[in-house]
């Protein structure tokens, strides 16, 4: 056997490995999408899967909003001092939060919040058979535990994005008033000039994509959680690294199509 | 004691050539057993030798490389059988660890699959069917608003047998119904097993080690070694084989002596 031949191999299986994963992620996906006509007979369960996701991440969302808000708006006046009107520093601090911070912020801090929680109770549920359990009873898993974190997910994770959006304009707000000297009218004013409504939609739309990144990785990683504490532990680990990675590369997409 | 009642000829289970590899672990090479309807069979093996496996394959968990699985005249192991449910509402399954649904108190865990698949019930229907389940297996109906948390190991298994017969199933499929638990549960469990049997008629399949139980509950034991069944047989055929590598097993000895080789 020629040496050549291991690196082409070891390439080979990465690919086919990749593309596995892919028809996995993308099947999980479209049995998810199928169940969806039986949304209104499991209210129950996705009430208690947007308490869990949505209402329960608030409290997060409040410090982590509040301060994206403070930060963006004291580096907009930093940045713009003595070239432009005050103003402008909330006409900044909008664009820059209803645009790209709020949804990204957003979709990070529940990549991490709640997409491992996603994968480490999917990947317990795998470990102590109750997957298989849902099997055994006939009960479809997709439709019982995929489709209500799904329509959590879809809902939850814009709804949050503008209230994170709020908050952040909020966190401006103060440090205009308390710190930078600049009146809640200049800052209000600024606001609205140059807004357009397209930048509010632009974001929940963003977000309204984030929320399916984040579900679908989150339960691919559960279902193919390794045995044991260790394997759970990876699986959220690689839930939150590709979550990440594909919300980034997902912005880059959706900015390109959505600002084009 | 042998069941007089079972037919030898009515096979509710049937495993032909069954061959199931898992990377390059060849765990069942080329089992074949017939489970007749009626009957308590136990599949003794080492652990890791794929009973487990065996009992999933009955289920359509696993799907064979090659081989085949029928249960009640129905092949369930090729890829042109989709219909998965219609066989499984007449099977119940008792996991090793119960699998409860951890979310949900015992009432939930035992009338969820029952809610589902009998939306005609009204909720005191449903709440008598619970409440009769857990008679059966010998808790009170109080025991219904437990959390799964707040269950010991044998209470666990009790429940997850209560949710197994919830759905009325004609199989029972039992993983190591005794596993982790001290020989006075084990026993209560065995008596469990007894009861399903003789209350509810059903075909039983146990998967365990433990020979104890095997022998109190079996009306036929299988021995599973080295991905084969290398002897089937009543309880006292297999208490008194010549086959040296099922003696060996149920006497619990580390070697093979040399008198048996």
């Amino acid at each position: 056997m020629s040496w050549w031949r291991y690196p082409i191999e070891g390439i080979g299986k990465i690919l086919i490995s990749g593309i596995s994963n892919i028809g996995e992620i993308v099947c999980i996906l479209i049995r998810t999408i199928k169940c969806i006509p039986y949304v209104h007979k499991n209210v129950g369960l996705i009430v208690k899967q947007m308490v869990s996701i949505g209402v329960s991440s608030i409290p997060l969302l409040f410090v982590t909003s509040i301060f994206t808000g403070m930060v963006a708006t004291v580096q907009a006046e930093f940045q713009f001092r003595d070239l432009v009107a005050d103003k402008f520093v909330g006409t900044a601090a909008c664009k820059m939060i209803l645009i790209e911070l709020g949804p990204i912020l957003t979709a990070l801090v529940l990549a991490g919040r709640v997409g491992s929680a996603l994968a480490a109770e999917i990947g317990s549920m795998r470990e102590k058979e109750e997957l298989d359990a849902y099997t055994v009873l006939g009960l479809d898993t997709y439709r019982y535990l995929a489709l209500p974190r799904f329509v959590a997910f879809i809902t939850m994770v814009p709804c949050l994005t503008v209230i994170s959006n709020c908050l952040a304009l909020i966190g401006g707000w103060i440090v205009c008033v308390l710190a930078l000297d600049i009146t809640s009218y200049t800052y209000y004013t600024g606001m609205q000039y140059l807004f357009q409504p397209m930048d509010l939609w632009a974001g929940v739309i963003k977000s309204f994509v984030f929320g399916v990144i984040i579900f679908v990785l989150g339960y691919y990683h559960g279902i193919k959680a390794g045995a044991g504490a260790r394997g759970v532990g990876v699986a959220t680990m690689n839930v939150v690294v590709s979550s990440c990675l594909m919300i980034l590369i997902a912005d880059f997409a959706l900015a390109a199509v959505l600002f084009k | 004691m042998p069941n007089v009642n079972i037919n030898p000829d009515d096979v509710m289970i049937k495993l032909r050539g069954l061959k199931k590899i898992f990377g390059s672990q060849d765990v069942l090479l080329d089992v074949n057993l017939d489970i007749r309807r009626g009957e308590t069979m136990v599949i003794i093996g080492q652990s890791g030798s794929g009973k487990s496996v065996i009992l999933k394959h009955m289920i359509g968990l696993l799907q064979p490389d090659e081989g085949e699985v029928a249960v009640d005249g129905i092949t369930i192991s090729t890829p042109k059988y989709f219909d998965a449910r219609t066989i499984r509402r007449k099977m119940g399954m008792l996991f090793q660890m119960g699998a409860l649904f951890d979310s949900m108190d015992t009432g939930e865990n035992i009338a969820f699959a029952l809610r589902e698949h009998h939306p005609e019930l009204t909720e005191a229907q449903v709440q008598k069917v619970v409440t009769d389940k857990l008679k059966l297996i010998n808790l009170v109906p109080e025991f219904r608003v437990k959390m799964p948390s707040e269950l010991s190991g044998g209470m666990r298994k009790r429940v997850a047998l209560a949710r197994a017969i919830a759905l009325s199933p004609e199989i029972l499929l039992y993983d190591e119904p005794t596993t982790g638990l001290d020989p006075i549960t084990s026993d209560v469990i065995n008596d469990l097993i007894l009861d399903m049997q003789s209350k509810l008629g059903v075909t039983s399949v146990v998967v365990t080690h433990d020979m104890v139980s095997a022998f109190k509950v079996a009306d036929r034991i299988a021995m599973l070694y080295k991905g084969r069944i290398i002897e089937v047989g009543t309880v006292e055929e297999i208490k008194n084989t010549a086959n040296p590598f099922v003696r060996q097993f149920i006497t619990g000895q580390r070697k093979i002596t040399s008198e048996e080789e």
